[in-house]
C-alpha cells in the first residue's frame, strides 16, 4: 500500500523555486541588508578615512556614546522634529480638507482632473523641489516675495535669515507632501460605504459629526501609515534642503540627515556617521510601533 | 391633506429619465409599499422622500411641509437600508444612541430610548456587541431599533428584507407588521417581493419604469388591476394570459373565444369600458389566476395538455399547454400526479376571468 504522505514529483527541480526568489533576494541583500549590515559593522569601528594610517579598530559602543553626548546631534534632531512638528499638522488639515472637497459628489470631470494634479508634486524630484524652492523664495525674483508684496509687505530675504530659511523648507514640504496626504484620505473616504454616510445623514447635518463619528475610524489606517511614512521620511529628508539652503544659513536648516552627511563625507567620520544612522533606524521603529499602538484601528 | 404627498416628480441623471412624473399621497398611519421589478425607479423614489437624492422637479411635503430642498436629518424621516448601514465601529448601543447624540438629548433619555427600543425588538442581550457579532436578521433589527428611537414622523424601509434567508424574512415581516400597529406610524416600504406587499400593504403603488402604474389596496390590486402589468405583477403565481378573440359584445358584456375553450364566454365589462373598448372580431387578452382555475370542475371549460407537475407539498402546481401552445399555471390542492401529454379539463368562474385590450388594458 502507497505512504499517503508521500511527496509525488512536483514537475520542476528542487532548485527552481530558489532561482526564481533569488534576483528578489540579491536585490534586497545588496540594495537593503548589506549596507545595514555594513554600518552595523561601521558604527562599532573607529572608522575614519582621513586617518585611515591608523586602521579602523574595533571600538565597541564608543561612537554611540560619542553621538548620544554630541550636543549638535541632539540639536539637529530637536530641529528635525520641530520641522515634523509644523509640517504634519499643516499637511494633515490641508489634505483633509483637499480630500473631503474631492470627495463630494458632483463636476466629476475636475475632480478627476484635481486627483491626477495630485500625483505631480509627489512625481517631482527632491532636488527639484530644493531647486524649484530656491526660485521661489529667491529674494530678487522669486513668487513669494511678489506675493507678500501684494499685501503691501517688504521683500525679504527668505533664505537668508534663519527663520525665513526654515518657514522656506517648511512652505515647500507642504507644497510636495500634502497631495500625498489628500490621496491616502481620498482612498480612506472612498472605504466609507455610502450607504453608513447616508444613514448619519438621516441624524446630523453636522459635516463634522460625520467627519468625527462615522468617517474618521475609516481614515485611521491610512493615517497610520502616512504618520509611519512621513516620519521615517522627514528624519532622512536630504536633497531639498541641500539644494535649497545646504543647512543654514549658520544651523537654521540643518536637519538630523544633512548633518550626519556632513560628519560622514566632510569630516568623513563614518564610525560616528553609522552610528547616528543606526541610531535614526531606531527611532523610526520605535515611532512607528508608538504609532500603530495608538492611532491604528481596524474597521471590522 | 394627506400626510406625505409627492407632486409631480421626475428624477433625471443627465439625459437619461428614471422617474417621469409620480405623484402619490399616503394618510398618516398608512403602510404604503412601492413595488415593481428592479430598475423601475422605486428605490430612487424612496431616496428622494427621505433626501438623499436631489429631486429634478416636482415637491415633496410631509405633514403639511414642503421639504423637497430640506436636508435628510431635518425632514424628521428614518430609514431602513437593505444593507442595514450599521456603524461596524460602534456597538448595537452607540448605533441606536447615534441619532439621539447627535440631537443632544440627555444622556439618561438616551438609555431610556435604546432601552425601550431593545425591548420592543427584543435584543436586550445584545447591546454591547458590535455589528460584525450579530447574524442578519439581529443587524435588521439594530437597523430598526436605530430609527425607532428617534420618533421620526416617516419610516421608509428599503427593501429591508433581501439580505435574510426565506424564513428570516417571514419572520421580519411579521415583526415589521407588528411595529407599525404599535406605533402607528406612516412606513413607506419598497420591495419587489408582491408577497411582502400584498402581507404589509394598506396600500401599493405598483411602479414601472419611473411611472405609477396603478396605485390601491392589496385586495384591490387583486381584483381589478388596471393592466396586464399589474395582473401578472400581483399574485404567485403569476395570472395566464391567452389571446381570444372578441366573438360578441352587448352593453354590459362580451363573448371571447379560443381554440382550447369549450364554448365562448361571456365576460361582464368594467363600468368604464362598457361604452368603449374593442369590437367583434378583434383580439383580447384573456387573464385567469391560477388559483381559480380548478380541475375537471366549473362552469367554463378549457382544454390543457398537460407538461410539467410541481408538488409544492400542501398543494400542487400543474403546467399545461393551451391548443395554442401558450403555457398555464394551475394550483390545485392536495398532491396530484399526472403523465406528460394527458389531456386536462380545466374549469373557471367568469366573474373570476380578467379581459385586457390589445395595448394590455383592463376592460
Amino acid at each position: 500500500m502507497s505512504n499517503p504522505a508521500r511527496r509525488t514529483n512536483p514537475g520542476y527541480g528542487r532548485w527552481t523555486p530558489f532561482w526564481f526568489l533569488a534576483p528578489a533576494v540579491v536585490a534586497l541583500f545588496l540594495i537593503g541588508i548589506y549596507p545595514t549590515l555594513f554600518a552595523l559593522v561601521t558604527s562599532l569601528r573607529q572608522y575614519n578615512l582621513t586617518r585611515s594610517r591608523d586602521g579602523f579598530p574595533f571600538v565597541g559602543l564608543a561612537n554611540y556614546q560619542a553621538v548620544l553626548s554630541d550636543p549638535t546631534f541632539w540639536d539637529t534632531l530637536a530641529r528635525t522634529a520641530r520641522f515634523f512638528l509644523v509640517v504634519m499638522p499643516v499637511e494633515i488639515a490641508l489634505g483633509l480638507c483637499v480630500a473631503l472637497l474631492l470627495h463630494r459628489p458632483g463636476l466629476n470631470f475636475l475632480r478627476a482632473l484635481a486627483r491626477v494634479t495630485l500625483v505631480i508634486p509627489l512625481a517631482t524630484t527632491y532636488a527639484v523641489v530644493g531647486l524649484l524652492g530656491r526660485l521661489v523664495f529667491n529674494r530678487d525674483f522669486g513668487v513669494a516675495n511678489s506675493f507678500i508684496n501684494l499685501f503691501g509687505f517688504p521683500a525679504l530675504d527668505w533664505l537668508g535669515n534663519s527663520a525665513g530659511a526654515f518657514a522656506a523648507i517648511c512652505v515647500m514640504d507642504v507644497w510636495q507632501w500634502t497631495p500625498f496626504c489628500a490621496l491616502i484620505f481620498l482612498s480612506g473616504l472612498s472605504m466609507v460605504p455610502v450607504e453608513i454616510e447616508e444613514a448619519a445623514k438621516l441624524e446630523t447635518t453636522s459635516h463634522w459629526a460625520l467627519l468625527t463619528h462615522v468617517q474618521l475610524p475609516y481614515l485611521l489606517p491610512g493615517f497610520t501609515a502616512m504618520l509611519i511614512l512621513r516620519s521615517a521620511d522627514v528624519l532622512k529628508l536630504f536633497d531639498v534642503v541641500f539644494t535649497m539652503t545646504r543647512g543654514g544659513p549658520g544651523a537654521a536648516t540643518e536637519l538630523i540627515s544633512i548633518y550626519i552627511q556632513r560628519v560622514g563625507f566632510r569630516v568623513f567620520d563614518l564610525g560616528t556617521a553609522s552610528a547616528q544612522a543606526l541610531l535614526l533606524l531606531v527611532i523610526t521603529i520605535l515611532l512607528a510601533r508608538l504609532y500603530i499602538r495608538f492611532f491604528y484601528r481596524e474597521i471590522e | 391633506m394627506s400626510f406625505l404627498r409627492l407632486q409631480g416628480i421626475q428624477k433625471r441623471y443627465g439625459p437619461v429619465s428614471v422617474i417621469n412624473g409620480v405623484d402619490i399621497a399616503a394618510e398618516a398611519g398608512e403602510f404604503v409599499v412601492f413595488v415593481g421589478p428592479s430598475g423601475c425607479g422605486k428605490s430612487t423614489l424612496l431616496r428622494m422622500i427621505a433626501g438623499l437624492e436631489e429631486v429634478t422637479s416636482g415637491q415633496v411635503f410631509i405633514d403639511g411641509q414642503d421639504v423637497t430642498g430640506t436636508e435628510p436629518a431635518k425632514r424628521q424621516v428614518s430609514m431602513v437600508f437593505q444593507s442595514y448601514a450599521l456603524f461596524p465601529h460602534m456597538s448595537v448601543r452607540d448605533n441606536i444612541a447615534f441619532g439621539l447624540k447627535m440631537s443632544k438629548v440627555p444622556k439618561s433619555e438616551i438609555d431610556r430610548q435604546v432601552a425601550e427600543a431593545a425591548r420592543i425588538l427584543q435584543m436586550e442581550n445584545l447591546l454591547d456587541r458590535r455589528p460584525r457579532q450579530l447574524s442578519g436578521g439581529q443587524r435588521q433589527r439594530v437597523a430598526i431599533g436605530r430609527a425607532i428611537v428617534r420618533h421620526p414622523k416617516l419610516f421608509l424601509f428599503d427593501e429591508p428584507l433581501s439580505n435574510l434567508d426565506a424564513e428570516l424574512r417571514s419572520q421580519m415581516r411579521v415583526e415589521i407588521a407588528r411595529l407599525h400597529r404599535d406605533l402607528g406610524v406612516t412606513m413607506v416600504y419598497v420591495t419587489h417581493d408582491q408577497v411582502e406587499a400584498m402581507t404589509l400593504a394598506d396600500r401599493i403603488v405598483v411602479l414601472r419604469g419611473g411611472k405609477v402604474e396603478q396605485i390601491g389596496s392589496p385586495q384591490t390590486l387583486y381584483d381589478r388591476p388596471v393592466n396586464t402589468f399589474v395582473a401578472g405583477f400581483i399574485g404567485s403565481p403569476k395570472m395566464n394570459f391567452v389571446a381570444a378573440t372578441l366573438t360578441g359584445r352587448d352593453a354590459r358584456t362580451v363573448t371571447v373565444a379560443h381554440s382550447s375553450l369549450a364554448t365562448p364566454v361571456r365576460i361582464a365589462l368594467r363600468d368604464d369600458a362598457q361604452t368603449k373598448g374593442p369590437s367583434v372580431g378583434d383580439t383580447v387578452t384573456l387573464g385567469l389566476r391560477p388559483e381559480h382555475l380548478v380541475l375537471g370542475d366549473g362552469p367554463n371549460r378549457m382544454i390543457l395538455t398537460a407538461d410539467i407537475v410541481e408538488s409544492l407539498g400542501g398543494s400542487t402546481l400543474i403546467y399545461g399547454q393551451t391548443k395554442a401552445r401558450e403555457t398555464m399555471i394551475l394550483e390545485a390542492p392536495g398532491r396530484r400526479t399526472l403523465t406528460k401529454g394527458e389531456t386536462l379539463s380545466v374549469g373557471f368562474d367568469a366573474a373570476q376571468a380578467y379581459l385586457f385590450d390589445a395595448t394590455g388594458q383592463a376592460i
